[in-house]
This record gives structure tokens, sequence and C-alpha cells, in this order.
């Protein structure tokens, strides 16, 4: 069913789609999987899961643990640092927010309702576009995320768009930020990234499930920019440098191990792992080993905890108490104050049980609470954690600022980058004359012409008068 | 020994060269009091493109106090009382279907830096009240214009985004057709129309331009897209740098049709100094260029005119007005045309000023009115 309507949509676009804007058709068929876990393997979606879920609450409603989850999360909002709403907008209504009321939406895990009920305080919203557009027209599907975030931010009296800490922290509303998911989207321009911090976006990861011609991602589904002992080259270094400048999160969930350690010896602000969780409970390649872990605390950074099944059981059924247990691991590890929590709702097909959208949340918070985590150690967690980093990000901003720092005008060197959708510039005068041309050459023509017949004339004459002496 | 008459003769032209100089000063002291006054707002300077080429807009191995090999510099800008500029950020019709987006927010971006490193001199400005505090301060009021609707990837989200990144106008197309809007090349019969004009994909994109408060610009497009932008735009239009058809009937000019239509608009057609635009050949004087803007107040009235050179966007500009610090005579010859001072300063800047607030006023981005896909 959803299926049918991207076709249609591609047939509509096909005047517009060339070899280089073929992204949306090539890898629309990426997202069959996907939706069709999300539409008919998500537990979410059914009505017996449903049933069981209300049960519980009802079990559950007159506990004071509970109760007290919800009043603390009524005192400390959460932050989440990672949400692909704006993807599932995408996906299911090309962006047409005019068909879409936002307060209940269908078929995804997030809407202003379920946010309120989750308690959310503000929420990162990933400005997302697949890999699959890298090297045609990424930047392009990009901004179209960053406006669609954009609108819904600002069109929706409850929520409210945000870009620095003091209003994230201030309003009343619900927060959105703008993140961008993979440095593909800046299709290697530092121009490109200054322009989408223009536009609001605050954090970006460096890569999704694909390398950059600067850095490399966590997966190989992609064989695209592939290198040896480079994970982060000279220019990856330039981009963390201007993200520095900016004030601009760098964000490492996704990015391989190599560019973590790669960026963490660099990076002179924090950076964060938006939505990744702990690989000594689960050992896939998403997931933060212990010593990476280390280096991020050293480096004042948060790793915010992502729910999706897939990266927080690796064996067996994901649920709440398995997620707890990252948090119980990374606090061992590294203590309270590097965590954060990234739900990854939206972007991911599986959720736990108990945790199946955005309006679960106190459940985990109550799981911690039994854990006898403290209100300071959860206040962390849900917001002075993310708050903490993000003005010390600012903080590096203002200092460079201070110091006269100039934008950054590095530029990647264009072997690494060369494809058949990027132009080599040429001289527009030279286009331009040669349009003028074809267009004046009739009239060109009749003005040589016309002077060749003077000049003619005057030379027979001269000669007749010549020829008279 | 020289006799009584040559005398009386010589001392007779001597006054009369005396006068004239007398009078050309004058005038040229009147211009340069009534830009004083006015801002001279120009609609279209393509110096990012040349810090693109000439220094890949590497803004560090420039100097616009010195540089030398441009139309524009920061001395020449004062010189020419240069209040306002649309700078255009532009990228060739070669990048359509390809980086286009990309590029365009590399030309933004150049303006935008241009505009941090020199704050003295310009002040990025996105309104028009913008443009008169700039004015107050002695600064540059420095605003940008998308040159191409190619730049958009037919996407009203990049429109919008666009529009946050400060882009006042767009020019619905270069010289190529984009799958929306067919440009002049159709006129002349180089390319085939696509669209008649403007597709319905093109006709949102008005209505959503409208909305949002970004200027249209009709400059490049074909005699179709023109009619039907003025049928269909409820805000007033602009053509950047254009100039009259019936003075050189060049088809990248405006028909008097067209200009009548614009002045029903309440519009403004800003003048392009270009040789091959100004007396349809290679060469051309200020004085021919001042013969646009006699036309153009003649069959339509002076409140649509305005100035755009088209400075470092073309190769060949007029004896007289050979860089941007000639504004101020041309100014001059409009006085000595018998300009008045109003019309001097509706041309300078007045026009475009009232057709900016009007479609400040018009848009609606700051009620309710949802976006549009």
């Amino acid at each position: 069913m959803v299926w049918d309507e991207l076709d249609r949509r591609v047939k509509e676009k096909q005047q517009v789609l060339s070899i280089c804007g073929n992204s949306f058709k090539t890898v629309g068929k990426a997202f069959q999987n996907m939706i069709s876990r999300i539409l008919h393997g998500g537990d979410f979606l059914n009505l017996g899961t449903n049933l069981m879920l209300c049960f519980l609450c009802a079990m559950t409603s007159g506990d004071p643990t509970t109760g007290s989850a919800f009043g603390l999360m009524t005192k400390y909002p959460l932050i989440d640092g990672h949400n692909d709403l704006a993807l599932m907008l995408r996906i299911l209504h090309d962006n047409r927010l005019s068909q879409v009321d936002l307060h209940n939406i269908s078929k995804v895990a997030t809407d202003i309702n379920r946010l309120t009920t989750g308690h959310v305080g503000g929420q990162v919203f990933a400005a997302y576009v697949l890999c699959g557009a890298q090297a045609k027209d990424a930047v392009r599907l990009t901004l179209e995320q960053i406006d669609v975030i954009n609108r819904m931010c600002t069109e929706n009296p409850e929520l409210e768009l945000v870009t620095s800490a003091e209003e994230l922290n201030d309003t009343k509303r619900i927060a959105c930020l703008i993140s961008i998911e993979g440095g593909h989207s800046i299709d290697s321009s530092l121009p490109t990234l200054r322009m989408f911090y223009q536009l609001g976006v605050r954090s970006m990861a460096l890569t999704h499930t694909c390398n950059t011609p600067w850095a490399e991602s966590s997966s190989t589904i992609y064989d695209v920019y592939q290198r040896e002992n480079d994970s982060l080259t000279d220019f990856g270094k330039d981009v963390v440098k201007e993200m520095n400048r900016l004030g601009m999160i760098v964000d490492l969930s996704h990015s391989s191990w190599a560019t973590a350690r790669a960026v963490l010896q660099i990076s002179k602000a924090p950076v964060i792992f938006s939505h990744s969780s702990a690989h000594a409970i689960c050992n896939h390649s998403r997931n933060v080993p212990d010593d990476l872990l280390r280096e991020l605390k050293e480096n004042g950074g948060l790793i915010m905890v992502n729910l999706h099944s897939g990266f927080v059981a690796c064996h067996g059924q994901a649920n709440i108490s398995i997620v707890a247990d990252h948090f119980t691991h990374i606090r061992k590890v590294v203590g309270s104050e590097s965590i954060g929590i990234g739900g990854d709702f939206d972007g991911a097909s599986k959720f736990p049980l108990g945790l199946e959208d955005v309006s679960k949340y106190p459940a985990l918070i109550q799981e911690l609470m039994k854990r006898h985590w403290t209100e300071n150690e959860l206040s962390g967690v849900l917001r002075h954690n993310f708050l903490r980093m993000f003005k010390e990000v600012e903080k590096e901003r203002d200092r460079q600022k201070a110091k006269g720092t100039l934008p950054s005008e590095a530029q990647i060197d264009l072997t690494r980058v060369q494809n058949p959708c990027r132009l080599v510039l040429r001289r527009p005068d030279h286009q331009t004359t040669k349009m003028e041309q074809m267009y004046s050459k009739g009239h060109s023509e009749l003005v040589v012409s016309r002077s060749l017949v003077w000049t003619m004339v005057i030379l027979i004459s001269c000669l007749c008068v010549l020829m008279d002496h | 020994m020289l006799s009584g008459s040559s005398v009386w003769g010589t001392l007779l032209i001597l006054s009369c060269a005396l006068k004239l100089s007398l009078t050309q000063d004058e005038h040229m002291n009147n211009a340069l009091r009534l830009m004083s006054e006015t801002p001279l707002i120009d609609g279209h300077n393509d110096l990012p493109w040349q810090l693109r080429m000439k220094f890949n807009n590497q803004l560090n191995k420039v100097d616009l106090y010195t540089l030398n090999n441009t139309h524009t510099n920061i001395p020449k800008i004062r010189e020419g009382r240069l209040a306002a500029q649309f700078w255009a950020a532009y990228v060739p019709c070669d990048t359509q279907y390809k980086d286009a987006a990309r590029q365009t927010l590399e030309q933004i971006d150049v303006i935008h830096r241009m505009c941090m490193k020199y704050p003295e001199a310009f002040m990025f400005a996105t309104s028009s009240k913008d443009i008169v505090d700039a004015f107050s301060q002695n600064r540059t009021a420095s605003l940008i214009g998308v040159e191409g609707g190619h730049s958009l990837d037919s996407s009203l989200g990049t429109l919008r985004t666009m529009y946050h990144l400060g882009v006042r106008y767009l020019t619905l197309t270069h010289s190529c057709n984009t799958p929306w809007a067919d440009n002049w090349l159709v006129d002349s019969g180089a390319e085939p129309s696509q669209h008649n004009g403007l597709s319905e994909f093109g006709k949102q994109l008005i209505f959503e331009m409208n909305r949002i408060g970004m200027l249209i610009d009709l400059a490049h497009v074909s005699e179709n897209v023109m009619n039907q932008v003025l049928d269909l735009s409820k805000a007033p239009v602009i053509f950047s740098h254009s100039s009259a058809y019936a003075v050189c009937p060049h088809k990248r000019n405006v028909p008097d049709d067209v200009l009548r239509k614009v002045q029903n608009k309440k519009g403004i057609v800003m003048v392009n100094f270009y040789n091959d635009y100004v007396t349809c050949s290679n060469t051309a004087n200020l004085s021919q260029v001042a013969d646009h803007f006699d036309h153009i107040k003649n069959v339509a009235g002076h409140s649509i005119i305005g100035f755009g050179g088209d400075y470092d966007g073309v190769g060949r500009v007029p004896g007289g007005l050979e860089d941007v610090s000639k504004y101020p005579a041309l100014v001059a010859e409009l006085l000595r045309r018998g300009w008045t001072d109003a019309e001097v300063k509706a041309a300078l800047g007045d026009n475009l000023l009232r057709v900016f607030r009007e479609v400040e006023r018009l848009s609606t981005t700051h009620n309710t009115t949802a976006s549009t896909n």
C-alpha cells in the first residue's frame, strides 16, 4: 500500500528525475523491508499487544514508583537525542504536513500527544536522507527534511524550534532541535555545512550507514569510499574543526570506532553518540565499546542510549530490564554524567516490550528508579547532561569567535569526489557568449555585411579617384 | 595679428564650454546630493561569481579594497554611492540536474562571508527596513538574489530554506528552461518551449513566493512567463537586470506591453548596462543607457524604473559606465535630460523600496497560512 503510493509519486516526478535524481526511485525498494517490518512486524500496531499494554498500565497506575517517575519527569522533562519522525513524514506523506494531524499520527511511534504523555521536553529530530542519495541529490533532499522539521515545529503551538541551550532549557513547549544524520548530506562542502547551521541544524552525525569521502561508517552495507587506515581524512578533520567553530555538535553514532577515536583526538568540544548503546551488553557494531566510552568521558561527551531492540538485546527478547542494563553498565564504566537517551523512534523497526513509542519513556525511568538511581543521576540522564554538553559546545564556539577564527575555506581534494553529478564549473561568460553568438548570429552577420559593403565602396571610390589622376 | 572676429569667436566658444562644464558640474553635484538623500539600490551584481571563478571563493586570498580586475571593489562602491546591492548567487545552467543546490549554497555562503569580512563596508540585509538602516549607517546593504530556478532543483522546500538563508529574490530562469518555466532563449528560437510559459508547478511556485515574501524576478524568462507571472502574482514583481526592448530588440529586454503591465502591477524594471542589451551591438555609451531610462519613463512612467547594472556578470559595459564608481554620471545625465529630483529618487531607490515593502506586506508567513508542498 505504501509502495503503490511511493511508485505513483516517483512516476509524477519522472520529468525532473535524472540519473542524479534517481535516489528516490532506485533506493525506494530499500525502504520496503523497513516499512514492512514497521507496518506488519511492529508489536505496537498489534491490537492484542495494545490491549495487553493497557492492562499493564492499569495495573501499574496505582504503583507509587510509576507515579514518581511521572513526577520526576514533570520536573525534568526528557531531552531525547534522536528521532526519525521527519523520515516517516516523507515516506508516508511526502512531507505534506497539510495532510497530517501532528497530534495524532497513525503508523508512527511519535506524535505530539505521545510526546506529551512521554514527558518529552525536547526532541532532536533527524533531517535524514538515504545513503543512496550520496553524490546525487542528497543536499536538496536534506534541505527538504530541514524544511519539514522547521514547518512542523513552527506551525504547531505545542512545539518550538530552538537553536541554543538557553532556548532549550527555557521553553515551556516541546523543544525541537534539528540534526543531520550523515555527512553525505553536506556533499563534502564546508559552505553547505555552514548553511545548514544557519538553518538551525545543531548536530551532525559524520556518517550514516555509508562512508563519506572523508569519514568511515560502522556499516559496510554500501561499498563506497573504502580507504585503508584513513577513517577520518584531512578534510574530515576540517569538517570537525569547522563544526567546533560553528558550535555544531559532532555526533559519532553510525561512525566506525576508528573514526570516533580520530574525532575524539581532535575535537575541542564535547561530542555525542546521539543514539548508540553499550557494546559490552550487546556486541553490535553500532554500539560503543568500553574503551571508547572512557575516551568519551575524558572529552566531556555524552552517550545517548538507543532503545531499538536490535542494539539493546543481541540475543533474545528485548525488554525494559535489558535496556536498563545498558544504563547500569555505562554508569559503572564512566558514570551517569555521560549518559542520555536517544530513543531512535521511527528510525528503527523493533522496540522492546514496554517501550514501543515515545509515550513510554516513564516506564524506563521507573525501572531505573527501582534500581536506585538517584534524582540527581536521573535528572542528568533526562536533560542536564545534554544541556551541559550543549553549553560546552557553545562555549567553544564563543572562544573561537573571540579569537577571531575565520570560517574555514578548506576544500576536499577533487580526486576524492569525482562523480557524474558533480560539475566542474566553467566561466559563465564563455557560456553566455556562446549562447548569445547562437542567438545573435544573424544580427552580427548583417552588421559585418554592411561594414564590408561600405569598405568596398570607399576602396572602389579611392581607386576610381586614383585612376582619374 | 588675430582679427577681432576670431577673438570674439574664441571667447564665445570658451564661454560656452565653461558654461557647459559648469552645468555638468551642477548636474553632478545635484546627482551626488540626491544620492546622499535616497539610497541607490542596484538589482544585480555578479561579484560573487567573480570570487568563485577567480579565487574559488577563498576570500582570504582577496582584498576587496585593492581588487583591480573586476567592475566592483569597495573604493569603487563608495565612489559610486552604491547604497544597496542585490548580489547574485548564480550557478551555471550546466549544474541543473546535478549539483546546482549545493553550488548555490556555496554562493550564498560566500556572500555572507564577504559581509562578515568587511562589516564596515557591507551590512547583510533581508528587508526594506535593513536597506534604510544600512543607508543611515553609510554601509552598503547587501542582499541576495538567486539567479536561476535551476538552483531550486524543483523543490519548494529548497525555496523556503533559501529564503531562511536570506535570499530575497529568485530569477525564475537563467538561460535555460527549468522543468517548470521557459527562458528567453525560447523567444529567440534557439530553444524549444517546454511549457508555453509556466507549468502547473511553476504557478504553485509563484504562489509560494508570494506567501513567503520572496521577490519574483523576471529577468531571463520568456515573454510568456513574463505575462503569466504578471497576471498571476498577487505581489508586484521585478526585472532585476533587463532593459527596454523597443530601444534594443534583444529578447532579454522588456517589450512595451509588458512595461505597461509592470506599471499596472506597480513593479520595477531595473535597467541592465550590458552593451548588447543597450544597443544590440558590442559598443554602447552612457547616453544610450539613459535612452532606456527615458523610454521606460515615457511608456510606463518613472515609478517602474530602477538600476540593474549587471556589473561583473558581463564582459562589455558602456563608455562612461566602466565600473560601479560611475553611477553618479548616469544620474547626472538623467538630470541633464530634465528628470526631476523626485523622478531620479524614484529610480535610485524609492521604486524598489515600494515594491519590496508591498511584497513584505503581502507575505503571510507570519500568519498561520500553511506552507504548500
